[in-house]
Order: structure tokens, then C-alpha cells, then sequence
């Protein structure tokens, strides 16, 4: 009984006790609020990463692409029918882009993706991703309407309902039709864009209606360079730089055909195909890409390449963890410290109760009972320090937004800035099991730190402490 | 056991008289050519090279000796705070010494009650907290939770005894020197030992207080059939003893009634 009546007399008493409570609690609500964050991040980015990609790829080695994507396709269903939710054909390739501002020519290299929208908007987030320059959202479509064509080309614009067939009118519609090609381009919102460092704002390059030329190799023998323009009809806002900084959407069928392989008629081409299982599967990802690779392996031998969304970005993903591991160990290090210093500051107490000590052993207290005063100490401290951490922490992960608003509004500039990161706020993600192992970290390190004062305190002889004037 | 050990306990039964003349046959708590020396360095120290005692049950003998002659080593290893080198420590005949950590503890709770010269109260505890430490620490939490009314009011009852009523709540540092020594009695008391072993308890007091605190012990002594142990440099307190022993050089040199005359003496007699 005694342990618990003196445990709590030191605690009371003891105010140079009280800083190792606040440096534990210190490293538990950093550790908290940084992982909150940065599963937040990782959540988010995971999310972004899925959408684009959908849940499986089936990819050929070849880029030029397989024509039997019909083929492909039903031996797909065939393998994984049950969970297949739709599947979407595309093709990829890299090409040179270019367009104009002002006077001046822009050239960017760029990731092409020839996409059918609406078979793609059912594999993966993309009418999500669409913007126009206002923010608003965007239809998922190629089409260039009317009114774009007019706003942006005088010609259309003077043309205007007049359906004469005379000579003017067909050179105006010539004019028009060259001004705004009527095959629609969505590009990369970082693409499309530049920033205003003097305003903290993104300039369109490229607003809607400008044409863009691209430049690719054709799929032949010996690839020969073709080029193709576009109308830009919206921007591809994912979040992730790499894509919105890289990619193209064109229209399937027009890659194809400009490609040379395709009949320019749906029917050509793809090197890629995505598959988006049912909402509800429960399929494990990958032990479906290790069948369907199988399934397609009989088709064609050496041919195809079957990952999961996971898989593709696995670099990234894995780094992602590795920062967050990383991140966590340094961390660890502050209520190490702080662990140190309740070593350091038991060890005072203990030699400044080397007497006490001594009395209590007198009167009849034993080794273990001396040492369980120090590691209960310890223990009290940890929960202490833990707890008000851990609250602490989470109130400040709940109250993020508020409290960087308010910081900004201190400092007088954003601290977390919404157009860099692309998020409206931080994402926080607060993962239980993270939580507890903090908390528990936390609570082992306190104690492991009182383990040796209070071998030392249970070791003193008691004649020994008595002396000790 | 040799020899002139057994001839000086005969010497002893002879020529002391017999406490309110109950009196068994072996000795309350007894010493056995026990040995102790320190090592400084290289040179090894010998402060106790054969102590014989035997203490009576109910007795009341008074240590004295040079300083640095091992007074308090000796009280320290009869009391089970040290370990003898050689020799031992019986208790109602059975040793004691050599008795695993547990046991020891559980007899210094419980037996042995200790009052040191320098008080040793602890400091963040009230009077009454630590005159109950030693049953605070006899019980774990549920057994003392269970009989606290009961303990505290035998050690409010103590504090009563020692002339601490009105000291209950008072820190050690908010307490003289006299009231620390007469709560660190009290605290000696409330686990009911059997034997009571005082190094030097007034030996920071002034005359009068000293004078009380030993008063106090004495009539406890009396009151509880205690037997008791009292270092001492002060010869008038040692008059009122049962028995005075000697320690010289590593021994007890002597055995004696307390000297003639002492009024405490005579009342015996
Ligand atoms: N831990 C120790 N290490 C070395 N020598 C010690 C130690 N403790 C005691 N001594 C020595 O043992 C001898 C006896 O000490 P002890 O305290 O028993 O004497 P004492 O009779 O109680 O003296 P006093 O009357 O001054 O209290 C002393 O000479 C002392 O220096
Ligand atoms: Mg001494």
C-alpha cells in the first residue's frame, strides 16, 4: 500500500518530475498529429492513384498494342466474370505537345492516352478530374461545342447561323474549322498552366479553345513522326503532379487511326486494358492479376503484363512508406529523449531518497516493493504524459484546419498553401492501431526509464542508506 | 555455542533479577560470537569480533561504549538491517540471521521496531502517514483498505500516547526535534512489535526532552512487557535500565545490574 501512497506524495510534490510529463507528452502529440497527416496524405494520394488507374491493368509489351482486344477482353470475363464490374481499352504513348501563347511557342513532352470517356469514366476516376478554367466540372467528352468554337474563332463567330453555301461562307467555315480542329484534347491542368508568383495564382496557358499540336511516331516498322491538332476542351485535375504535369486525353479512335492502327471506326489497337471489379468483391487484387496473367499467358505467351493498381505505382507507394517508417523512427527519438530525462531525473530522486529509502527498507519494505515505488512512479508519469499527449494530439489533428487558419491569419500567409497541395484542407487520417502503439511506445519507454533507478533504489542496502547524512 | 558463552548467560540468570518474574529459558533475542568488519580499501576494520548477548524478553538493556566502538553496527545486525560476518542472531532460540530477504523483511515489519537518533520521518508524510508506514507497508492495498479505521485510530491512540494529539496533520519539518523523536516512537509502536531497538534516540535532544522520550520508552517498556535495546552515551540515561552492556573492543566487556542506587534499579530489587 505504501507504493502507491509515497508514488503519489513524489508525484504531487515534484515539479522537476512535471518536465519529463511535458516531454513525453510533447513527442506523443507530435507523433500523433504527424502521422495523422501523413496517413491523410498517404490516404488521399492512394485514392488518387487508385482512381487513375483503376483496380487491375493488363498492359502489352508491345507499345503498338494487340488489335484481339475484343479477344482479350471475353477471356478476361471468361477468367473473372463474376467480379469484373468494366473494363476499358486505351492507348498510351508519348508525344511532343505544342501550342501557342501570344507569339511565343510552348513544347512540353507528354504522356498521350487515347481513351473512349465513357468507357473510362466507368473504370476509374476521371469525370471526377475534369475541370473547366472556372473549377467547374467538366463533361466527360471530346466533343467541342458550338459555343467554344465561336468564342475562341473569329471566322465561326462571324459565321454565325448563316447556312449560305456561297464562296465567303465555305472559306470562313475552312478558316473555323483551322482554328479549332473539332477533335477535342484534355490536358494536364499543371500542364496548362503557370504560376503567378507575384499573386500566388495559377495562369492559364491554355485556356479552353486553343489549339494544340501534337507530335508522335507512327506505329510502323520504322517509325516515321505524325502530328495532329486538337481543341483543348478541359483540363485533368487529379492531385497527383505527376499526372496532371504529363498527360493527355485524346479520343481512342482518332489515336488509332493517326496512329495507323485503327479503321478510324472504334475498332483498332490498345495496349491497355483496366479493369474496375464490383464494388462489393471481395477478391483478393492480386491472386486475380496472377490468374487472369495465366488465362492470358494460354492466348498469347510473353505477351502481356498483369499488375495491380498497387503494383504499378508500387515505387511510389513503398516510398511513401518508407518516409512515414522514417519519419516515425526520428520521432521516436523526442520521447526517447524524453525517456532520458526521466532516467536522469529518477536518478536524482533516488539519491536524494537514498535516506527514506533506507527507513522504509527498516521497516520492514521489501527490494521489490522499494522498486516497484520507481516503476510506478515511472508508469504514473507515462500515463500522464501519454494521455495528455494523446489528447492533446488528437484535439489539435480535429482542429487542424481552424488552427492553420489561424496561423495564417497571424503570420499573414498561408502556411499550408491549397493550391500547391491541391487539397481544400489537410487531410488527416487518425488510425487507431497507430495511436495505441504511441501510446504504449510511449508508456514502455517511462518505464523502461525508471527500470534503472529503481534497481538502484531496491539494491540500496539498508544500513548503508541510513548513514547517509 | 562455546563455552564461556553459555557460562556468561549462567552469570547473567544469576545475578540479574527477574523481571516481574516471568522468565523463560532461552533468551528473548540473543547474539552469538558474531563478527563484523568493514573494508576501507586494502585494510580491512574489525568493529565487532565476538559479541555474546542475550536479551530477555521484556528486558530493558541499555548499550554503551566509545564512539566508534560498533554500537550501531551491532543494533543494526541484531536488528536484521546488516548481516554478521560470522556468528549469528537467534530469536526465541531459533536464528534469524540467516533467513531468506522475505523473511527478514517480515520480521524487521513485524518483530523489530527501530527508532534512530536522526528521527527518519519521512518528509512529504504527516505525523499520523508516518507513524502508520509500517502497516501501510505490512498490507497491500485491499488488506489495508479493510482494517484502516481500526489502524488509524491505534495510531491516532499512539500519537495520543506520545503527546502528539494535536500534531496529526504536521509535516516532519513542521515538527521540533523532541516531537519528530517522540512520532518516530509512536511509528516504532503501531506495528506491535515484539522488540523495540533505539540507537541513540535522544542523542539530539536536550536534556529535558531526552529526558521525556526516554521516560516514554520506559513506561512503554513496562506497559507492553516490550523488550527493548537503547544505545547510549548518557550514563544517567542508562541508570535506568534493566542492564547495562559495555562494547569495547569488538566485545561486550561486561554485564551489570544497573549501577546501585539508581532509583529504577532499586524499584526492581
Ligand atoms: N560503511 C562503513 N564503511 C567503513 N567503515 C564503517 C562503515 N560503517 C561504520 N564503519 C566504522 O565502524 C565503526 C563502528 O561504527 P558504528 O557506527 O557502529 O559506531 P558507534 O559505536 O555507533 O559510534 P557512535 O557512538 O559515534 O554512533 C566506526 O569506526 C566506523 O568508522
Ligand atoms: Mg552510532
Amino acid at each position: 500500500m505504501y507504493k502507491y501512497l509515497l508514488c503519489w506524495k513524489y508525484l504531487r510534490g515534484r515539479y522537476i518530475a512535471l518536465a519529463s510529463v511535458v516531454s513525453v507528452m510533447l513527442g506523443v502529440a507530435t507523433l500523433i498529429v504527424v502521422n495523422a497527416v501523413m496517413a491523410g496524405f498517404a490516404t488521399k494520394m492512394r485514392s488518387r492513384l487508385h482512381g487513375f488507374l483503376s483496380d487491375i491493368v493488363v498492359m502489352s509489351y508491345d507499345r503498338n498494342g494487340f488489335a484481339n482486344a475484343d479477344e482479350v477482353t471475353a477471356r478476361i470475363r471468361q477468367i473473372a466474370g463474376d467480379d469484373v464490374e468494366a473494363m476499358a481499352g486505351t492507348m498510351e504513348t508519348y508525344a511532343i505537345l505544342r501550342f501557342y501563347v501570344g507569339g511565343s511557342e510552348v513544347t512540353k513532352e507528354v504522356k498521350l492516352i487515347g481513351v473512349k470517356p465513357e468507357e473510362r469514366a466507368k473504370t476509374g476516376d476521371f469525370a471526377e478530374f475534369l475541370f473547366d478554367e472556372n473549377d467547374r466540372p467538366a463533361p466527360a467528352s471530346f466533343e467541342v461545342s458550338e459555343e467554344l468554337r465561336k468564342k475562341t474563332s473569329p471566322a465561326a463567330g462571324v459565321l454565325g447561323e448563316n447556312m449560305d453555301d456561297d464562296i465567303l461562307n465555305q472559306a470562313l467555315r475552312k478558316q473555323a474549322l483551322d482554328d479549332v480542329p473539332p477533335r477535342g484534347a484534355i490536358l494536364g491542368y499543371a500542364m496548362a498552366t503557370a504560376r503567378d508568383p507575384e499573386k500566388h495564382r495559377d495562369e492559364y496557358l491554355a485556356p479552353r479553345g486553343t489549339k494544340v499540336m501534337l507530335v508522335f511516331a507512327r506505329a510502323s516498322k520504322r517509325p516515321e513522326p505524325a502530328t495532329d491538332e486538337f481543341t483543348v476542351v478541359s483540363f485533368f485535375k487529379s492531385g497527383m503532379s505527376e499526372y496532371d504535369s504529363s498527360i493527355v486525353f485524346v479520343p481512342l479512335e482518332r489515336l488509332q487511326f493517326m496512329l495507323g492502327i485503327g479503321d478510324g471506326e472504334g475498332r483498332g489497337a490498345v495496349n491497355q486494358i483496366h479493369i474496375k471489379l464490383k464494388p462489393g468483391s471481395k477478391a483478393d487484387l492480386n491472386v486475380l492479376a496472377r490468374k487472369i496473367q495465366r488465362g492470358l499467358e494460354r492466348l498469347r505467351p510473353l505477351y502481356f503484363k498483369v499488375a495491380t493498381w498497387e503494383e504499378m505505382q508500387g515505387p511510389l507507394l513503398a516510398a511513401v512508406s518508407i518516409e512515414q517508417d522514417i519519419l516515425n523512427m526520428l520521432l521516436f527519438f523526442i520521447i526517447a529523449v524524453a525517456g532520458f530525462g526521466i532516467l536522469a531525473i529518477f536518478s536524482m530522486i533516488v539519491v536524494e531518497k537514498t535516506r527514506d529509502i533506507g527507513v522504509l527498507k527498516a521497516l520492514g519494505a521489501s527490494t521489490t516493493g522499494v522498486g516497484g515505488i520507481f516503476l510506478g512512479y515511472g508508469l504514473a508519469l507515462g500515463i500522464v504524459g501519454a494521455g495528455t499527449g494523446l489528447a492533446g494530439g488528437l484535439l489539435f489533428v480535429k482542429y487542424i484546419n481552424k488552427i492553420e487558419d489561424a496561423l495564417s491569419a497571424l503570420t499573414g500567409q498561408r502556411v499550408f498553401n491549397p493550391d500547391i497541395y491541391y487539397f481544400s484542407e489537410i487531410p488527416t487520417r487518425v488510425e487507431p492501431l497507430t495511436v495505441a502503439w504511441v501510446f504504449c511506445g510511449a508508456l514502455l519507454i517511462a518505464v523502461l526509464a525508471s527500470v534503472w533507478p529503481a534497481i538502484r533504489a531496491a539494491r540500496l542496502r539498508p544500513v548503508e542508506a541510513l548513514r547517509y547524512e | 555455542m562455546n563455552n564461556s558463552h553459555i557460562s556468561r548467560i549462567d552469570a547473567l540468570e544469576t545475578k540479574s533479577s527477574t523481571p516481574r518474574g516471568k522468565r523463560s529459558m532461552t533468551a528473548h533475542l540473543s547474539a552469538r560470537g558474531l563478527a563484523k568488519s568493514y573494508r576501507k580499501g586494502k585494510t580491512e576494520v574489525p568493529v565487532l569480533k565476538g559479541v555474546d548477548l542475550a536479551v530477555d524478553r521484556g528486558e530493558l538493556v541499555a548499550v554503551m561504549g566509545a564512539s566508534g566502538s560498533g554500537k550501531s553496527t551491532l543494533l543494526h545486525v541484531l536488528g536484521l538491517l546488516d548481516s554478521p560476518d560470522r556468528g549469528a542472531v537467534d530469536l526465541d532460540g531459533g536464528r534469524i540471521d540467516d533467513l531468506g530477504d522475505r523473511k527478514r523483511d517480515a520480521l524487521r515489519n513485524q518483530t523489530f521496531g527501530f527508532i534512530f537518533q536522526f528521527y527518519h520521518l519521512l518528509p512529504e508524510l504527516s505525523a499520523l502517514d508516518n507513524v502508520l508506514m509500517p502497516l501501510l507497508i505490512r498490507h497491500g492495498p485491499i488488506g489495508y483498505m479493510a482494517a484502516r479505521r481500526t489502524y488509524r485510530r491505534r495510531a491516532e491512540a499512539l500519537l495520543d500516547r506520545v503527546g502528539l494529539a494535536g500534531r496529526r496533520t504536521h509535516k516532519p519539518a513542521e515538527l521540533s526535534g523532541g516531537e519528530m523523536q517522540r512520532a518516530a516512537v509512536a511509528r516504532a509502536l503501531v506495528g506491535e512489535p515484539e522488540i523495540v531497538l533505539a540507537d541513540e534516540p535522544t542523542g539530539n535532544l536536550d536534556a529535558a526532552n531526552g529526558r521525556a522520550i526516554l521516560e516514554l520508552l520506559r513506561d512503554l517498556n513496562r506497559e507492553r512487557e516490550l523488550t527493548m535495546m537503547l544505545v547510549t552515551h548518557d550514563s544517567q540515561i542508562a541508570s535506568r535500565a534493566d542492564r547495562v552492556v559495555r562494547l569495547v573492543e569488538g566485545r561486550i566487556e561486561e554485564f551489570s545490574a544497573a549501577p546501585e542506587g539508581s532509583d529504577f534499579a532499586a524499584s526492581r530489587l
